[in-house]
Formats: C-alpha cells, structure tokens, sequence
C-alpha cells in the first residue's frame, strides 16, 4: 500500500496510508492532511486513487503545488515524488510500483462509465502509449554502400530493422538488438553473403567491419 | 462450399513467447488461414487457470465459426458473418464461465481475445479486453480496437493525458474479460480488406513494450516474410524488457475474397 510522509525541515510530521478514494491537502482541518504553513491555501490540493494510480491534483491554489521541483496541476505519483507545500514535503511511497517493471498480473476492475457512454462501441482510438520507455541501450551502426542504387551513401541503423538488397525480389533485413546487429533473409533465392561466404538463410550476427552483399547492394558494415 | 473461393487468399503466420519474466505462457493461438480466422487470447487467473481460459476461448472461437462459415460463403444463410463472431465469443464466455464454477481453482479466470474473420472482402474484427487488432495498409498502421481497461477510459474521460498514460500504473487493469460472467459485451466490427493489408493481432506483452511507429516499420519491412515479421515482433518486445507473455499473429491479404452469392451460385447452376 502507499504510503505517504509529511516532514519539515528534515524530521517527519506526520504519514499515513493512502487508503481511501480522496485524501485532502490543505491548511483546512477537515483535510486528511493538514499542513500549518501561511503559503498553503485552507483547500490546496487532492490525491485521488483510480486503480492502481494515486493522481495528485492542485485544486487552484494561491501558490500553486509543486512536484520534484516542477509546478505542476496533475501529476500521477510515482515512488519517491516530492511534493511541497510551503517550507513542508510530502513524499510519496509505493513500493508496488517502486521498481522499474511492471509486474502486475491482469485484474478485471470496474470501468469508467462517462468514458464508454459517450463512445460506439467499437472504433478507433487514440493509442495509448507504450509502457515507460525501457531503458535499453542499443548499438550505433551503420552501412556504407559500395554498390546499388544507393552506392556511395552510408545509412545509419537507427531503427529495429532496415532494408538491404532488392525489396520485391531478393532482400534480407539487418536487426538492431541491445547486444548487436543481426542479419536475416527475407525474400529471394540465395542467401546474402559475408565477407564472401554465404550467410544461411537464419539470422547471423554481423561485425565491425563485414563486408555483406545482398542482390546488387554491397556494403560494409560498421558499429561504434 | 468452398469451391468458388481460391484457396490461400490470406497467408499468416504466428509466434508466441514466454517472455523474460513469468514463469507460464497463458497467451494462446488458434488460427485457420484457408477459413481466414485468426485469433489471440491472453488468459489470467491464479493455479495457472488462465492457460485454460484462454485455450478454451481460442479454441472454441475458432470451432464455432468453422460451423458457421460453411452457411455464411455458400450465400444461403442471411446471417452476418458479424453475428457469426459475435455468437462464437459468447459461446467460448458461457463455456469458461461454466468450467469456472465447476471447479474451485478456476473461480475467477478470464481471458481476453481478439479475432479475426476474413469474409467476403472484409475483415470482421472481435475483441474483449486490451487485446488489439491492427492493421498496416499503405505502409500506415492503425489501432481497430478500443482496449476495454481502466487506462484507456481515463484517457477518454479526460482525467489523464495521452501523454500521462506511459507514467499511469493502470495498465494491467482491465475492465472486461471471457469467462468472469455470464453475459459479455464483446466488440464487433467489420471493415474492408484489399490485397496487401496486413492485420496483427497481439497480447498486450507486445505494445505495451513496442511502439507503434517500430510495429509499423516490422510489419512494413518484413511483408514478404510473415514468420519472420512475426518473430521479430516478439524479440523486440523481448529485447525491450518481455515482461509479459508475447504473441502476436500477422496475416495478409493476397487477393480479394469474395463470398459466393446465392444468385450467382444459382446463375452457375442454371450455366452448367
């Protein structure tokens, strides 16, 4: 469960669990969460649980609410955010959603049903994001072409896969992986060939410095 | 009957992972390209039920439409190949419902599914959960299913920004699945098919770690090469972290497909 912890001025005031639906922040005693400090507004700012997410949300305070150093009006917590409330932080803590992957089974939960009501059933929809960009560290390579339509030009592999040879007759791809770069085949009789010798059609590793020919593209391949 | 309809008008190809972190693969396949069905489920549920949920969902989806189909391309049934899909899910819902309250350690297991149909020029698209179906047509890729979770009717409802969602820990929280009650409102859809569409269909393992924009380049590069896109598919997601199970089916268009019509079937008929 979060957690949440008030300090000032290094030493902890007050903490709780974020344990129900809507916790108030404010100077106002009816708030869960009182903070005695003249900048802070009687009614500064909610934390609303939706799922698994803890949404911060500044209700038009005086002196805004700021988050991690940012001023911000909405901010879905992480673990270890800091949010200050004149010379108070309040820190939050969620060990479930501390470490970098997600390991959550899937849950059926209640939908929401202003979203759905006023939507056809099926269509299309804005795409989600993707989940936090994994910090993967990919290789930087590139090809230089000898021959081909594209001889004399060098290509950055900057992307997951690009295209050599002739697309449509015989081609083969080469694959950016965080340990390297892969050659496969895709089309066409033959296989590419490297450094002179054939390749085989499954996915081979490829050098610093190979030599790999693919229908009328030669090139040279090569990583920082 | 078959006989009007040229064989292989869809070629497809599939890949299923375990990905880097679970112990269970509980995503499941089945798949017909000569009918033109294709279909993914994605299961959940502890003692390892959601392996079961989501065999039986693929399974059965994939028989009751075998049943239909025959009906459906002869041109003798009226009935739309919409509610053919639509019939099909909620026959594998009321089994899986039906084995879960027959056992003990299956109360509570669901799956999700996304299916594919192939008929008659078009391309009738079912789906519960956060499941997808997408489809690259022109080098473009575009997203045909609404996930049923609770991130994206946050998003909808405007309480968070598209560009919040990534930092939202919402997303393995569904607000709908085959098996946890006795009715579902699957989603069913129809849209049109041209040759050198390519429809994937995928778990959530893969686009919750792959973008859209490396799915697209996949798909685009490699449609020569279907086993091959949809192996790269899945390495990618692997290559990314693969935190979940990873399936994801590719199928192409290769020609159109026309359905036989009852009165061209009986101008045949009259011809010969």
């Amino acid at each position: 469960m979060a957690k949440l912890v008030l300090s000032s001025g290094g030493s902890v005031v007050f903490q709780c669990f974020v344990d129900k639906e809507r916790l108030g922040v404010g100077r106002d005693p009816t708030n869960q969460i009182v903070i005695n400090d003249p900048s802070v507004s009687r009614v500064h700012a909610a934390i609303v649980a939706v799922g698994n997410d803890h949404i911060l949300e500044d209700l038009t305070s005086a002196n805004g609410t700021i988050v991690n150093g940012k001023r911000m009006s909405r901010r879905i917590l992480q673990h270890g955010d800091v949010v200050e409330f004149g010379a108070f932080h309040l820190r939050y803590l969620n060990l479930k959603t501390a470490t970098e992957v997600e390991l959550d089974r899937t849950m059926l939960i209640e939908g929401i049903a202003e979203a759905q009501a006023g939507l056809p059933a099926v269509g299309e929809a804005l795409p989600v994001p993707r989940t936090r960009a994994a910090r993967i560290k990919f290789p930087n390579g590139r090809v230089h072409m000898f021959t081909g339509p594209r001889a004399g030009k060098t290509i950055e592999l900057d992307r997951v896969v690009a295209t050599v040879g002739k697309p449509g007759h015989r081609s083969a791809v080469l694959v950016r992986r965080p340990h390297g770069y892969f050659l496969a085949h895709v089309e066409g009789r033959g296989a590419p060939r490297v450094n002179g010798q054939p390749a085989g059609k499954e996915a081979r590793r490829v050098n610093d410095g190979d030599v790999i020919e693919v229908a009328d593209e030669k090139f040279q391949f090569s990583v920082d | 009957m078959l006989g009007i309809m040229a064989r292989k008008f869809i070629e497809a190809a599939a890949a299923t992972d375990l990905g880097n972190v679970r112990q269970y693969n509980e995503d499941c396949i089945a798949m017909d390209p000569e009918l033109g069905i294709v279909a993914v489920a994605d299961g959940m549920g502890g003692h390892r039920a959601g392996e079961v949920a989501s065999a039986m969902a693929a399974q059965i989806v994939l028989t009751g439409l075998r049943e239909r189909l025959p009906e459906l391309r002869s041109g003798t049934d009226q009935h739309s190949p919409l509610l053919a899909v639509e019939e099909s899910i909620n026959q594998a819902n009321l089994a899986i419902w039906g084995a879960a309250q027959a056992h003990a350690g299956r109360l509570g297991m669901g799956t999700t599914l996304a299916v594919a149909l192939f008929h008659d020029n078009r391309i009738v698209i079912g789906h519960i959960g956060d499941s997808r179906v997408y489809r690259l047509r022109g080098g473009k890729l575009q997203l045909m299913t609404r996930d049923d979770s609770l991130l994206r009717d946050q998003v909808d409802a405007g309480l968070i920004s598209v560009a919040d969602a990534g930092a939202s820990h919402n997303r393995s929280l569904v607000t709908q699945a085959l098996g946890v009650a006795e009715r579902v409102a699957a989603h069913v859809r129809q849209v049109d098919a041209v040759p050198g569409d390519i429809v994937l269909l995928c778990s959530d393992g893969l686009n919750d770690l792959v973008e859209d924009a490396d799915i697209e380049l996949i798909l685009q590069e490699l449609r020569a090469n279907l086993p091959l896109a949809a192996h790269l598919l899945v390495q990618t997601a692997k290559d990314s972290g693969g935190y979940d199970n990873i399936t994801a089916i590719v199928a192409r268009v290769r020609k159109p497909f026309p359905a036989a019509r009852g009165w061209q079937r009986r101008l045949l008929g009259w011809q010969h």
